[in-house]
């Protein structure tokens, strides 16, 4: 049976800065109680991943990965959940690198092969933008020489 | 201008990523090594990971850090050899450039932005937890997932409850309710509360209609189709949720009693670590009490005697006393014993090394059961006697040796002839088998013993007119017991009774605390009128014998004497009236053995068991359950050491109130005697052998 996990749009769809607050709450009601369940974990994590902030994107991917050090039988859906977070936060590596294990895992699985695939183009995006800029630059010195070139020719 | 080919290039590769491996990954080194040739000048980074980690915080980062980074995931990336799955990760060389080049707008703008220790921590941990297993998920993952149990929980999941309790509530005539309910809880007013609101227009209902008196509320709002139907879809889907929090809620508090008895686990274990150091404690406790006995320096005599201020003294006033005494011998006399002290003794450093409850050494010379043993000191002198049973001869009685204490070089032994005899292991040593550490004297085999004036027995003392059958000394005073019933305390200088105590007497003349109980005692006097013989319940073998020795046991210090005997009596004496002004009652056959110390007398009877009893009280403050009768022990503030009857050696922890049993290697017949030094025990037993124990 695939995993259940949200498609990326979901992720880019943030919760409101009560539900989060609440979250948080409960999650560090749990901390000073020194017993933090798998749920409450996953759902801060969640909601830090969902927002636009980078330095909640952060800590959620952070979460996530000490969800994916102490619970062995929820690595699975962690590996999607890591491989969201890195691709949200632009670690296009790290990202490809978890969703390959999940799909290793479940070929079949929709929702990764949609994160892959997004991810894919995303790099291919970046590399054309530095394509773009190596390509400007490059252009930019070439018409700095040729001017300095005419400069000492005349 | 480098930039089409590059173009055209990266559209080569991009296709690469479809091919086998092995013609891709050729094209690819070709491709690589020329994009490398080109960007190399730009940068000065290893490998794309190194690349990323740099970018991100290029302060940070040093170049060893880099390598090392940079080492971990070339391991993963080793050679060509890669699994299909590395492969589609890799982005060729020159995409990844463009890529980063390509962040530099995203950075450029989000220039505010600082790197934190978490993003480090990120990436670092992306490589180990990449190498972790990932098992199938089992249990409550496989149940519910995350995503599932975030949506159950989350606070949005109460939505739907509270839309639809807010399409049943019901615009009422103003009814005061939130006064009422601040009134209730004792707030003030609110001044500023309107409470003459406009209720007149509220003295319709909602759709115009008035509101009859008795109306139910349900009757004001109509719902619609639609809206009810909507409210069963969602009441479905909160139950759904109820179900997977119900799941969550289980899962965990299993966790949670996994978690508790993990603890609970430790807790002992803590517990019985406490024990131990409760014991190491005591331990320490009798080794400082035993230090004041060895602070002052060796005497001239020999380098195992140590003395305090007060045995000096005692010996420098028995040579004022007894100038004709020679020195050796007053000494012998007057020493202070440093046997019976409590603390550790001293021990060859191999024997540290010896494995804890074994009997390591045998001695094997005796031909009958072990009757009594007793050493000088670990590895020192040891004395042993056993009854001869094939006795040759025409010998009506056994000249049996019942009981012996070793002090150094001092021996006392007392027999079934009711003499008592003084012996001088010094001179013993070179006519027996070998003085060395461990030798043994045998003695009372075929009643051969030497002359008084020459050989090993320096003194006789008689006296008793029946075997004596136990004797403790302690510099110049000796108190034997006999089957007579009689105790009698010796003076070792002179070799003359000091004091006669009577136990039948004593039992006839009760203290007086319990002189109204004089009937019973005449019932007591009467039994014990004639010869004293029991017979012992069986042994651990099916052996009994008939237990004759009225005194099992003696120990005194000062004038405090305690003596057990056949009546089952343990009775506290004092030397100076020779009256017993305490009789402690508790068991119910002869007692064998007693030993005292500052706290507590411990006695052992045939009954079974082995009692300890609080000096101050005389009460009983533990009692130990054997399975056969108890015929010798000796203890300590952490342990009581007893012969139970049995082929092993019982050892009962005072602080963990745990026995156990000395056998490796140990007696093939019921274990009779045994005394203890320290660390170094030695048994004898009914196979007539003589074992020696490191506990």
């Amino acid at each position: 049976m695939p995993t259940e996990v949200p498609y990326a749009a979901d992720a880019e769809i943030s919760l409101t800065y009560d539900e989060l607050e609440v979250l948080r709450l409960q999650y560090e009601k749990e901390v000073t109680q020194a017993h933090i369940s798998m749920q409450t974990k996953f759902n801060f994590a969640w909601g830090l991943v969902k927002s636009p902030k980078r330095e909640h994107q952060v800590e959620g991917v952070r979460l996530f990965q000490d969800i994916y050090r102490s619970e062995p039988t929820r690595r699975r859906e962690c590996l999607y959940y890591l491989a969201l977070g890195h691709y949200k936060m632009g670690n296009y590596e790290d990202a490809r690198k978890f969703n390959a294990l999940l799909l290793e895992k479940e070929p079949t699985n929709l929702q990764a092969q949609s994160l892959n695939a997004l991810i894919s183009e995303s790099v291919a995006k970046e590399g054309y933008i530095g394509m773009a800029l190596a390509g400007g630059a490059a252009a930019i010195g070439t018409l700095v020489l040729a001017a300095i070139i005419r400069r000492a020719r005349k | 201008m480098s930039v089409p080919p590059s173009r055209a290039r990266q559209k080569d590769e991009s296709k690469d990523h479809s091919e086998p491996i092995a013609s891709s990954s050729t094209t690819n080194s070709r491709l690589a090594n020329i994009s490398k040739a080109i960007i190399t000048p730009f940068s000065s980074y290893k490998s794309d990971s190194t690349k990323v980690l740099s970018d991100l915080a290029p302060v940070l980062m040093t170049p060893k850090i880099i390598n090392a980074a940079a080492s971990s995931s070339s391991k993963s990336t080793q050679g060509y050899n890669v699994s299909q799955r590395q492969r589609a990760y890799r982005p060729t060389a020159k995409a990844i450039d463009f890529a980063l080049l390509g962040r530099a707008p995203g950075r450029l703008t989000g220039a505010g932005r600082r790197l934190t220790s978490h993003d480090l921590e990120i990436v670092e941990a992306t490589s180990e937890l990449l190498e972790a297993d990932i098992p199938e998920p089992e249990g409550v993952a496989a149940d519910v997932s995350l995503l599932r149990g975030f949506n159950a929980t989350i606070p949005s999941s109460q939505r739907g409850k509270t839309r639809r309790r807010k399409t049943r509530n019901v615009d009422t005539p103003h009814l005061g309710l939130k006064r009422l309910g601040m009134n209730a809880r004792g707030l003030l007013n609110d001044s500023n509360y309107d409470s003459a609101g406009p209720e007149d227009s509220f003295a319709q209902g909602p759709k115009g209609r008035p509101r009859r008196g008795r109306e139910s509320l349900a009757a004001t709002v109509r719902l619609g189709r639609e809206e009810l139907e909507r409210q069963a879809q969602e009441i479905l889907l909160d139950k759904e949720n109820l179900r997977v929090r119900r799941t969550l809620i289980h899962a965990e508090s299993s966790e949670i009693v996994a978690k508790i008895s993990g603890l609970e686990a430790l807790r002992q274990k803590l517990d019985k670590d406490l024990l131990k150091i409760q014991e190491e404690e005591l331990e320490l406790d009798d080794e400082c009490n035993s230090i004041p006995d060895c602070l002052f320096g060796p005497s001239p005599d020999g380098p195992c005697v140590v003395e305090s201020v007060q045995d000096r003294l005692a010996y420098e006033e028995t040579v004022s006393k007894n100038p004709n005494v020679r020195p050796s011998e007053a000494h012998v006399m007057a020493s202070q014993s440093i046997r019976r002290k409590k603390g550790p003794a001293f021990l060859p450093s191999e024997h540290d090394e010896l494995p804890p409850a074994v009997a390591f050494m045998t001695l094997d010379s005796h031909h009958g059961a072990i009757t009594c043993l007793d050493f000088s000191e670990p590895y020192g002198l040891l004395v042993s006697a056993s009854a001869n049973v094939a006795e040759e001869g025409g010998e009506s009685e056994l000249e049996v040796v019942k009981c012996v204490q070793v002090e150094e070089h001092v021996c006392i032994t007392g027999g079934s002839d009711s003499k008592v005899r003084l012996w001088d292991l010094r001179r013993a040593g070179e006519s027996s088998s070998g003085n060395e550490s461990g030798g043994t004297v045998s003695n009372g085999e075929d009643g051969v013993f030497g002359e008084p004036s020459e050989g090993p027995c320096v003194r006789v003392l008689e006296g008793h007119s029946s075997s004596v059958t136990s004797l403790f000394f302690e510099d110049a005073t000796l108190v034997t017991g006999a089957s007579d019933k009689t105790i009698r305390q010796w003076d070792l200088t002179t070799g003359q009774c000091v004091l006669t105590m009577d136990i039948l007497w004593a039992i006839s003349h009760p203290p007086l605390a319990a002189s109204a109980a004089s009937g019973p005692a005449a019932g007591l006097l009467k039994a014990v009128s004639g010869p004293f013989a029991v017979a012992t319940p069986p042994y651990a073998d099916g052996s009994w014998d008939m237990y004759q020795d009225f005194v099992g046991g003696l120990q005194f210090w000062g004038y405090a004497l305690v003596s057990g005997s056949g009546d089952s009596a343990v009775r506290m004496w004092d030397m100076r009236t020779g009256q017993a002004h305490r009789t402690l009652m508790g068991h119910t056959g002869a007692v064998t053995c007693v030993q005292f110390d500052e706290h507590h007398i411990v006695s052992g009877s045939l009954d079974k068991t082995v009692r300890i009893w609080d000096l101050r009280t005389g009460g009983i403050s533990d009692s130990i359950r054997f399975e056969y009768p108890v015929t010798s022990l000796q203890f300590d503030s952490r342990k009581v050491v007893a012969c139970a009857g049995e082929n092993g050696v019982k050892i009962y922890n005072r602080t963990t109130l745990q026995l156990s049993t000395l056998s490796t290697n140990g007696h093939t017949q019921p274990a009779e005697r045994v005394r203890y030094m320290d660390r170094y025990m030695v048994s004898g037993g009914r196979d007539s052998r003589v074992k020696i124990w490191a506990i």
